[in-house]
């Protein structure tokens, strides 16, 4: 008797072991993950990015879900601290059981968490910081989407050197002295290699700087008349004002997160038309398309925060809806990170190009365009199409 | 309760506690934190080994700032030394584990007697300021000598075993955070315990005094710097394992500040207050979030979208209310509570 | 010769908040005896509450200013009243962790208030290019060496002739003696934090105009303790020369050396002189316990 019944109660707990899922899916949900930076000052790229999840969601949900499970985000905090994300993702693994994760904040912070993802094998989307030290070495659960700084400032000083800027211009960098000012810097020398410019000066910056009357005269002594202006938010915008009161004529090359209206708006002010290199779509009508589909989902009050970050996260959540999609009802991880190694040509609307993962560093969305702003109108326009470089 | 103390030999006098009861909870204590990981999930793990670190931190200021009177602000930087030193020690020149953390924990008190070289001359705030331009300093130092700390890459720590152990996660983390914050304890009550310990404090009640009365002030000075520094090293290098990957963001100046919170708030000047100070103020955000959840309607996102502001008020008022309202903080608190229990139903 | 101009103008505006900032850390430090760690806090509440009286009454500069000092300054004396007043005996220690726990209170508050976006501030000055020979300002450069020159020469005349001025000073020099002689040391306490957050905001709302308004405006408060210490933590004057002097060297080491060095030559300056002068270049030497 003893022993049917240790065979019962063996045979079950085989079976519900059979029967159990990977973490976060149950018959009725899918839990996804996101650590964002809901808090201190960058806290505007996490309400971006809150709204384009939960437009996709809402958008997946109301279409009956994946195969029959409805999608559930659960958000947290970072404020963009390296070590709080690493506590945000535990909390996430252990409290919340999380499927899959599709925010992951900034760089450092993605690197932070990356021991957590890799552990436990997490279908990870990586679409906020789409760096080189994210997808080299390649992490198998990984998928970065977007192009690196690099890639979006040699765009635009491509641009800047064929069609603007004249033979005997001279480029300038300003940069932060962290990861992601490295990168910047790394497109800005792939360009003056490429194109033979006349760069004599390269300035760092500490993060949180405010004041950049100096680096400005040090631009202004060496001449500069094309600036790759690796400065963000009110640094930008200070940058600008300086070069303005010294009476500079300058060609700019920004960071994309002066595609967002709120910092542009900051810039303005200057009076200069500066350039942005982007992954997605800043206008056209694709974003006024995302913009009606949020209508239905979003209060009113929060439309004003969409910005670039919200397709990026919107377009990251509909590549793991896609993958999840294919995997059918029975959904484990490993099942959507091979899904979402065959995703090929997945239409994201227009927001950006194609999503392709099939490649060796899991890597999409490098393709950049670049735009530029009319600071009288206050708009952005088009000025390539997404391309490769 | 026992109420009153005789002491008949000098033996008895420096004793860690002569009383059976004290020793029975420390005991207790003990077998409790020993089954501990038995009884929590892996996120409440990884919230005890972050007290940890805080108690390692806040007892290792308190010998600084409790007990020797000079207050740092520089704690931050002391602990991305013992972080960085352990990280570059163990990830890239694959030392063992139980070498980098010593070695931790020494280059930062190496570093800290650069810092404590001007508290020679300097007092109260104008050391504080000096120390508070040396975390500012360390911090640009390990950001631009990229050759030896990959400035703004950061790095992954990586390779800390020991007899087969992974020491970066679940319970051998644990029991290395235990055992680390242990001997941190008993450093420190040991240390309070001898001539050094009386210096320290002969030293922050009158340093002139304390001169007089023999105490070389430039040797014991330097020596609260130095060993409130191995420990804070050691916290820091503890802190690199937990985390896994570190770069200069992972030490912000709030980190100094919630050292000096914790450390006001348990008691200054006394150890088993740094150990509950510390570990009220790392638990602290987990109850605000319980709160919230219990008391917010959960559609609200003001907690979310403020979690970092609501906790850094929570901070802000835990440090006034206990300033103005219990100065000698939590260990007062409980002395107070044993004194109302012990002269019952007589007040005071 | 140009370049070397133009740093020197940038570092004159630079050291100019530097100068403002530490005033204020000054004078409470002067009649109370406490550094104030939330005097950078106090700027940017100060510039946040300028932000919105501008929004909301669309002033041009000097009525601006003249609203929101006295504003200011009554929420200087209401902290001093909730915060400060109620440690009156406690050590000094004790008062300036409390300082500390209000910094960081205020820190969280205006961020839940008015949120965390950067915005523009131009307070209502024009931001037309002045040249000043071959040298260009906005004007809200300008407009901000001038205020340090005006509120030196008022701290000046207030402190000199006075009655509260005198009292304050009274109040420095030997609390116990100002008391027996009649002197309320309460209230210069309260007068010293009205006063400090008045310039606080004159500070505050420049800083803004000219370097937008951001939630990390309170860091300019921690930048400006080498300015206090140059200048000796209880001179006026010293604390504006302080500023002046810090604000020169950061911007002519950013210009001749780079490297971000701007963002820690005050810090190693201080250090130096720290070890030379532990009182500070213009300070009185003997140093407080706390």
């Amino acid at each position: 008797m003893k022993r049917a019944a240790f065979y019962a109660c063996l045979g079950l707990a085989l079976a519900s072991q059979v029967h159990a899922a990977d973490p976060g899916v149950s018959d009725t949900e899918i839990k996804i993950g996101d650590v964002s930076i809901m808090t201190g000052p960058a806290a505007f790229v996490g309400r971006g990015f809150a709204i384009g999840s939960k437009v996709a969601m809402e958008e997946i949900n109301a279409a009956g879900g994946i195969n029959g499970r409805k999608i559930v985000v659960v958000t947290e905090d970072d404020g963009y601290i390296p070590s709080r994300s690493f506590q945000a993702l535990t909390k996430l693994l252990e409290v919340d059981k999380i499927f899959a994760l599709n925010g992951t904040s900034g760089t450092a912070n993605v690197l932070a968490m990356m021991p957590l993802i890799t552990e436990h094998k997490l279908p990870t989307l990586v679409s906020q910081a789409p760096a080189p030290l994210v997808y080299q070495p390649v992490r198998p659960t990984v998928f970065t989407f977007g192009a690196t700084y690099d890639n979006a400032f040699y765009a635009q000083l491509k641009y800047i050197h064929e069609k603007v800027a004249k033979p005997d211009a001279v480029y300038g960098l300003i940069r932060q002295d962290d990861d992601f000012g490295k990168d910047v810097e790394l497109g800005f020398e792939r360009a003056v290699k490429a194109f033979k410019l006349n760069a004599p000066l390269r300035i760092r910056f500490k993060k949180g700087t405010s004041n950049f009357a100096a680096e400005v005269a040090q631009l202004r002594k060496a001449g500069v008349s094309v600036l790759a202006n690796g400065a963000i938010f009110a640094g930008a915008a200070n940058i600008l004002a300086e070069a303005r009161k010294l009476d500079m004529p300058l060609t700019a090359a920004q960071v994309w997160s002066e595609g967002i209206p709120a910092s542009a708006a900051l810039l303005a002010p200057a009076g200069y038309d500066f350039l942005v290199g982007d992954y997605v779509s800043l206008v056209g009508p694709a974003n006024d398309r995302f913009r009606e589909l949020a209508k239905r989902f979003v209060p009113e009050g929060e439309l004003k925060n969409i910005s670039r970050y919200t397709y990026v996260s919107y377009i990251g959540m509909k590549a793991l809806a896609h993958a999840m999609q294919q995997c059918g009802r029975e959904l484990t991880r490993a099942c959507t990170v091979e899904k979402l190694r065959q995703i090929k040509g997945l239409e994201t609307g227009g927001l950006s190009a194609p999503v392709d993962f099939g490649n060796e560093q899991q890597l999409s969305g490098t393709a950049v365009a670049v735009y530029q702003y009319d600071a009288k109108a206050a708009t952005f326009k088009a000025l390539t199409g997404f391309e490769q470089y | 309760m026992r109420t009153g103390h005789m002491k008949l030999s000098p033996g008895q006098l420096i004793a860690l506690s002569d009383s059976r009861v004290v020793w029975g909870w420390a005991l207790a204590g003990g077998v409790a934190l020993l089954l501990l990981p038995f009884a929590v999930s892996n996120y409440g793990l990884t919230l005890v080994v972050s007290a940890f670190v805080a108690v390692m931190g806040a007892v290792a200021l308190n010998m600084l700032t409790g007990q020797t009177g000079l207050i740092s602000l520089g704690q931050s930087g002391f602990l991305a030394v013992g972080a960085y030193a352990n990280a570059i020690l163990l990830s890239d020149y694959g030392l063992p584990v139980w070498l980098t953390l010593p070695a931790a924990g020494l280059a930062t008190a190496l570093v800290s007697l650069v810092v404590g070289v001007p508290s020679l001359r300097l007092k109260g705030l104008y050391l504080a300021i000096t120390t508070l331009a040396f975390s500012f300093i360390i911090n640009h130092a390990i950001l631009y000598a990229e050759p030896l700390t990959h400035g703004p890459n950061g790095i992954f720590v990586k390779g800390a075993t020991l007899f087969g152990l992974d020491l970066q996660r679940g319970m051998p983390l644990y029991y290395l955070a235990l055992g680390l914050t242990l001997v941190t304890i008993l450093a420190a009550l040991n240390m309070t315990r001898t001539r050094i310990g009386r210096a320290w404090i002969a030293i922050r009640d009158h340093d002139i005094a304390a001169r007089a009365m023999g105490i070389d002030l430039v040797r014991f000075k330097l020596l609260a710097f130095a060993v409130s520094s191995f420990f804070v090293g050691l916290a820091g290098a503890l802190l690199s394992l937990q985390l896994r990957f570190i770069n200069v963001d992972v030490f912000g100046l709030i980190l100094s500040i919630e050292a000096l919170a914790m450390i006001i708030l348990g008691g200054l000047g006394s150890i088993a207050g740094a150990v509950l100070g510390a570990v009220f103020l790392s638990l602290l955000p987990e109850a605000l979030r319980l709160f919230f959840g219990l008391v917010s309607d959960p559609n609200s996102t003001f907690y979310t979208n403020y979690v970092f502001e609501i906790r850094g008020i929570a901070y802000g008022v835990v440090i006034v209310a206990f300033l103005r309202f219990k100065p000698d903080g939590l260990i007062g608190m409980w002395r107070d509570i044993r004194k109302y229990w012990s002269n019952w139903p007589l007040a005071y | 010769m140009e370049f070397f101009l133009l740093l020197v103008s940038s570092g004159l505006v630079a050291g100019a908040t530097y100068g403002l900032i530490a005033i204020g850390f000054a004078l409470i430090y002067k009649s109370t005896g406490v550094v104030n760690f939330a005097q950078g806090e106090l700027v940017m509440l100060t510039a946040y509450i300028g932000f919105s009286l501008s929004n909301s009454f669309g002033l041009s500069f000097l009525p601006l200013l003249l609203l929101t000092i006295p504003v200011s300054m009554a929420v200087g004396l209401l902290l001093e009243r909730i915060f400060i007043r109620p440690m009156l005996g406690e050590p000094v220690f004790a008062i300036v962790m409390v300082t500390v726990g209000l910094a960081v209170i205020l820190r969280g508050l205006t961020i839940i208030i008015w949120g965390s976006q950067p915005a523009n501030f131009d307070a209502g000055i024009p931001v037309t290019v002045v040249r000043l020979g071959s040298v260009p300002f906005y004007p809200a450069q300008l407009i901000l060496i001038a205020a340090l020159a005006v509120v030196v020469l008022a701290a000046w005349l207030f402190l000199r002739f006075t009655r509260y001025g005198m009292a304050m000073r009274a109040v420095a020099i030997n609390e116990t003696a100002a008391l027996l002689a009649g002197i309320s040391v309460s209230r210069i306490h309260a007068l010293a934090w009205v006063l400090s957050s008045g310039i606080a905001a004159v500070a505050g709302v420049l800083f803004a105009a000219n370097f937008k308004l951001a939630p990390d405006l309170w860091f300019q408060g921690l930048k400006s303790f080498p300015a206090v210490i140059l200048g000796g933590m209880d001179s006026i004057v010293g604390a504006a020369l302080g500023g002046i002097v810090i604000g020169l060297i950061e911007s002519l080491a950013q210009g001749y050396i780079g490297e971000g060095m701007r963002e820690i030559a005050g810090f190693v300056v201080i250090v130096l002189v720290l070890m030379v002068r532990p009182y500070g270049l213009f300070g009185s030497r003997n140093i407080e316990r706390v």
